[in-house]
């Protein structure tokens, strides 16, 4: 199964006829990593026989998350949409180390973004070259959407912050070596980055889901937990507003996820449909099977035209903040109908094989993730709104 | 050491489409460099890293074939040569000869590594013919490669035995895919190879030997049939049925 296919190779072509070729080069080698290295362990990554640490420390090594930063602090400096292709072919061979990849980059986004020009120095190289991970801790366990609300503090004492509190959901923790954390201090919400090990960080058991089993999801647990002044990035009592442009790209990534998981799906389908014979002939030839496989890819193409669209808006400058929404809130639920219709149209094949199920198991993650789907199509609204004005 | 590693520009095997009468749809077809010829240009990365030198990628083909050159470069190669020329419009004689020249030109190498054979047609004859031409001795379906002083000590996978020679350099070898596991170029890598230099020599500058020519008649897929062979029973029933029939058939 090739990973970086025709299709892929073409958008680059519309979307940058200027530069297609050497992204092409870059995709279709990460292309064929992904096929001889994670596509065949994706089953057992879910089943939890094989574990994430070393084909993702592989996959970063190799180069994934280098691609959309600056050339000076280790990356590539390519655009920003040759990163969400990258990351839709990465979850069409496993979601689960898409996720965690997912979140480690938007760590470094937001360093990129808001660090200082020391932090940047110190923790970007060894980021994005794969010799350090990184997690993300806004939600709590009793705030998601409503991040304002978050209860854990950050006390500032003699040249450092003592944090207290808990994070809830965090994918990559117990793993990770570096921990952005959103934390309020006397100004309002901050950000701080908690390097590991650290006596006052521990974590909770690993959470049992319903998908996306390969990674890692536990508990943070912040006691006393010391962290000198320098970590603190950008300004104190910005960390809220830090979150929120840091999610925009983010979910422009999840919906390029989406759109590697729902392909997945499609292409299993159609396999499928080829091959398994009913009533004398090939279910593909049934005109309800063939109206599934219409609507799958409709919403594929759709789902990747929206993310690429967001992408392009982001790397000219423009406030993406709505189409980045629209594309996670249209990938995600695409993702779950296309996944079911695997499910449906693999029959009983579909409900009792894991190999089938996974994909709807980890898809159902992300309409909640990185933005609930009923939250970010209120931002759209009122984005919308205010734009017609 | 100097180390020449020539490489093939092949269409893509496990995307070949075949046309209703079993020809294989080579025009148009996705291409890439052939499977083995990484292990080629793993072994010259292998023995420069051994030895200090230099890995010079060699290749006959059009332009799509300096994709082929920018991925072995990307993997480490210092330089390139690509000459000009559609190697499935030629013979593996001529393929030989565009190499040998360029070699010769090139060079001189200590060892020149091909792959035991393309991933297309696969007829697995130009890299004697090029340890013939270059005068060289030549050591086909090498599985190991290890270089001292002036002497090269090449274990040779044959059908149901290994065969362990030594040769003086230089020498010319077809490695198997068991000798090594290419590695993958990183994006930086991939990046950088654009930097490095791809030397254009043009076919019609070679000169061609007045000998006769191999054509090829035809290209066609070899059919299989499968046996259908239906075991029933209980599971322990038929898995002792289905290990006896597959003792029967040899396959284990």
């Amino acid at each position: 199964m090739a990973i970086y296919t025709a299709e892929h190779r073409r958008l680059m072509e519309i979307f940058h006829p200027g530069g297609h070729e050497q992204y092409s080069e870059v995709l279709s080698s990460l292309g064929a990593f992904m096929e001889r290295e994670i596509l065949p362990i994706s089953p057992k990554l879910d089943t939890g026989e094989t574990a994430i640490s070393g084909p993702r420390r592989s996959l970063l090594e190799q180069g994934i998350c280098q691609i959309p930063f600056q050339q000076e602090f280790g990356g590539l400096g390519l655009p920003f949409s040759v990163y969400a292709n990258a990351i839709e072919m990465l979850a069409t061979a496993d979601a689960s180390i898409c996720l965690s990849v997912e979140i480690h980059s938007a760590v470094a986004e937001g360093i990129a973004r808001f660090g200082d020009r020391k932090q940047k120095e110190r923790f970007l190289p060894g980021l994005l070259s794969g010799g350090s991970l990184a997690s993300f801790t806004l939600t709590e366990p009793a705030s998601g959407s409503d991040a304002g609300t978050m209860a854990t503090t950050a006390d500032a004492k003699g040249g450092e912050f003592l944090l207290n509190g808990s994070k809830m959901f965090i994918t990559n923790a117990g793993e990770a070596d570096l921990y952005m954390v959103f934390a309020r201090t006397r100004k309002g919400p901050s950000c701080l980055l908690v390097e590991a090990p650290n006596p006052g960080l521990s974590f909770g058991g690993d959470l049992r889901k319903l998908g996306m089993r390969g990674s890692k999801t536990s508990e943070v647990i912040l006691t006393d937990c010391r962290v000198p002044a320098e970590n603190l990035v950008g300004e104190e009592g910005k960390g809220a507003d830090y979150a929120k442009e840091m999610l925009h790209a983010a979910r422009i990534i999840v919906a390029a996820l989406n759109v590697g998981i729902a392909q997945t799906a499609y292409d299993k389908s159609l396999a499928y449909a080829r091959n398994r014979r009913a009533f004398g002939k090939p279910i593909g030839e049934f005109q309800l099977i063939r109206q599934k496989i219409a609507d799958m890819k409709i919403g594929i193409d759709a789902g990747r035209l929206l993310y690429f669209y967001a992408s392009r808006m982001k790397e000219m400058g423009e406030d993406f903040a709505s189409e980045a929404s629209q594309a996670k809130v249209y990938s995600t639920e695409m993702s779950l109908m296309v996944c079911d219709d695997a499910i449906q149209i693999h029959g009983g094949y579909g409900y009792t094989t894991d190999e089938l199920h996974r994909h709807w198991r980890d898809a159902r993650l992300l309409t909640i993730g990185e933005g609930t789907s009923e939250v970010l199509r209120m931002l759209i609204a009122r984005k919308e709104l205010a734009r017609s004005q | 050491m100097k180390i020449a590693v020539c490489v093939k520009h092949a269409v893509d095997e496990t995307e070949l489409k075949l046309d209703p009468s079993g020809k294989p749809q080579m025009s148009g077809a996705a291409s890439k460099m052939s499977a083995f010829d990484k292990n080629a240009v793993e072994e010259g990365l292998r023995l420069r890293a051994k030895h200090t030198g230099e890995v010079a990628v060699l290749t006959v083909g059009g332009a799509e074939s300096r994709k082929t050159m920018k991925e072995a470069l990307a993997m480490g190669a210092d330089r390139g040569i690509l000459i000009t020329g559609d190697p499935l419009a030629m013979d593996a004689f001529r393929t030989a000869e565009l190499l040998a020249a360029a070699a010769t030109k090139a060079g001189p190498f200590d060892a020149i590594l091909c792959s035991e054979g393309s991933s297309d047609t696969y007829s697995g004859s130009v890299p004697p013919m090029l340890g013939e031409l270059l005068g060289v001795p030549f050591l086909g379906y090498a599985r190991k490669i290890e270089v001292e002083g002036n002497t090269a000590r090449v274990e040779r996978s044959l059908e149901d035995s290994v065969e362990l020679v030594e040769v003086p350099i230089p020498f010319v070898a077809s490695v198997v895919s068991e000798i090594n596991e290419p590695r993958y170029p990183t994006l930086i890598q991939i990046m950088q190879a654009s930097k490095k230099p791809i030397e254009e020599v043009q076919q019609e500058t070679i000169p061609s030997r007045a000998i006769g020519r191999a054509t090829m008649v035809s290209m066609s897929a070899q059919p299989t049939s499968r046996k259908h062979v239906m075991i029933d029973g209980s599971p322990d029933e038929a898995a002792a049925k289905l290990l006896d029939a597959l003792k029967k058939e040899g396959v284990i």
